[in-house]
């Protein structure tokens, strides 16, 4: 099977955007890079809608979509509905963030559009699990979908917050925030593949490297560099993505039917 | 409910692809798909005990299907009436979900209308007391369709006049449970699907 890029880059962006809402939220709380919410969410929100369109570039007619709501279990429809609702409290916030308005309600949308955004990068993975595709057929398959979009997330936050000027010393916990995310990305994504996707082993470990051990590294050097914050932040955020990118389309590529009578290819 | 489905003999199937062009006539499927296929399983063995069975494959009408399942629109639906899995083609949005999710590989994408397609059971002829083309066409009798609830159904009596020990259907896969049966008596051959993967 082909890699379907208009779903590879729907799973990156939106798991992308989930993450930074992920960092806007955290900072709700730890009050770090105030500067940095309204252009963070204003990214994230811009990046979930592009990852958005992606999908629907998938689909040969979009224009039946409505008929889900004649079946609102299936997989795309959860995905469908929840970037939406991502998206609906990224804007809450933005217009909550440029009316300065209360703390409360920030935090809220905040923590709301990142819990939703963490949940569609998990169920992303999920809605492939299928009993027809061995490959697919494993809960790992999730967890590197959500593990490999946490560093790309961070990255963006840290890329965008270094953009504002924010204070060097304000970036060290995004820093450690990029370097567990790192490793649990390098992590999620090697358990993943060695179980699930050893015919594409060479990708998966391009994958660990670019989406997990690279971020990490650069995290590291945050914390301990955080005057070159931009510099890392920039190198973190190409390997992590180019890591999601090559754990997505390793994921196509393994696919194999337990049983293809027909002996088609879709 | 009704439960209808096909029975395939294949201890009484010769291979003849009868079933296989009758399908493509009378539902106008497009050269390089396929609604209904006929598969060779084998020679297996060691000469002289050699042996093999051709195996029309289609839709297997799922009990538990999750080509339904997955389906975001519902265009992938069970007929109330008749149990048979079915597709509007109107609600279709193209996403191929439901390919992903087949067990058997049966499903095809017309990539004239951009929809997914697959063996409807000719509904066009059963709703109307015919029997699908397949079965028709086939020369060799190896073919019954009929609910599977009903003991007087050409199925349902070819199933009544089969050995247990010889009725087979494709391997479940994750508990979907096919309904579609085939009889291969030792006699004939082993039944073996698992090369087909």
């Amino acid at each position: 099977m082909s890699i379907q890029w208009s779903l590879v880059l729907f799973t990156a962006l939106t798991g992308l955007a989930g993450w930074m809402y992920a960092c806007i939220a955290t900072d709700e709380f730890l009050c770090k890079t105030k500067q940095t919410a309204f252009k963070a969410a204003l990214v994230a929100l811009v990046v979930a809608i592009v990852g958005g369109v992606a999908s629907v570039t998938h689909l040969a007619h979009p224009e039946n979509m409505l008929n889900v709501l004649g079946h609102p279990t299936a997989g795309i429809f959860v995905e469908a509905l929840l970037t939406g609702l991502m998206c609906l409290c990224g804007i809450v916030y933005l217009v909550l963030v440029k009316r300065e308005a209360g703390a409360g309600a920030r935090k809220a949308f905040a923590v709301l559009a990142a819990a939703i955004g963490i949940i569609l990068s998990f169920a992303a993975g999920y809605s492939y699990m299928m009993a027809s595709i061995p490959a697919w057929n494993t809960i790992l398959l999730p967890f590197a979908y959500m593990g490999s979009a946490i560093p790309a997330g961070v990255a963006a936050y840290l890329m965008v917050a270094a953009l504002q000027k924010e204070e060097a010393d304000a970036l060290k916990p995004y820093g450690m925030f990029l370097l567990v995310g790192g490793l649990i990305a390098a992590l999620t994504i090697l358990v993943y593949m060695c179980l699930a996707g050893l015919g594409q082993i060479g990708l998966g470990i391009v994958a660990v490297i670019l989406g997990g051990l690279a971020p990490a590294a650069c995290g590291l050097m945050i914390t301990r560099k955080p005057e070159k914050a931009s510099t890392y932040a920039v190198v973190a955020l190409i390997c992590a993505f180019a890591g999601v990118l090559c754990v997505r389309c390793a994921m196509w590529l393994v696919f194999d039917k337990a049983i293809n009578l027909f002996g088609l290819t879709i | 409910m009704s439960h209808y489905a096909l029975v395939i003999d294949l201890d009484r199937c010769i291979g003849c692809h009868s079933c296989e062009i009758a399908c493509k006539n009378e539902n106008g499927v497009a050269l390089g798909s396929y609604w209904n296929k006929v598969l060779q399983v084998g020679p297996v063995g060691t000469y002289p005990d050699l042996h093999e069975y051709f195996l029309p494959s289609q839709c297997m009408q799922c009990e538990n299907a999750p080509c339904v399942h997955v389906c975001p629109t519902g265009a992938s639906y069970r007929d109330a009436e008749t149990n048979i899995v079915l597709i509007e083609k109107a609600k279709c949005i193209g996403c191929q979900y439901c390919m992903m999710a087949c067990p058997y590989g049966v499903r095809s994408w017309n990539t004239e209308e951009k929809v997914v397609e697959k063996c409807t059971l000719c509904r066009q002829l059963t709703s109307v007391g015919e029997v699908p083309a397949c079965v028709g066409a086939c020369c060799g009798n190896a073919r019954y369709y009929g609910d599977l609830d009903d003991p007087t159904s050409d199925a349902s009596k070819a199933l009544a006049a089969a050995d247990s020990a010889s009725i087979h259907s494709m391997p479940d896969v994750g508990g979907n449970a096919p309904a579609t049966k085939c009889i291969l008596s030792s006699k004939i051959a082993t039944w073996k699907v698992s090369d087909l993967a």
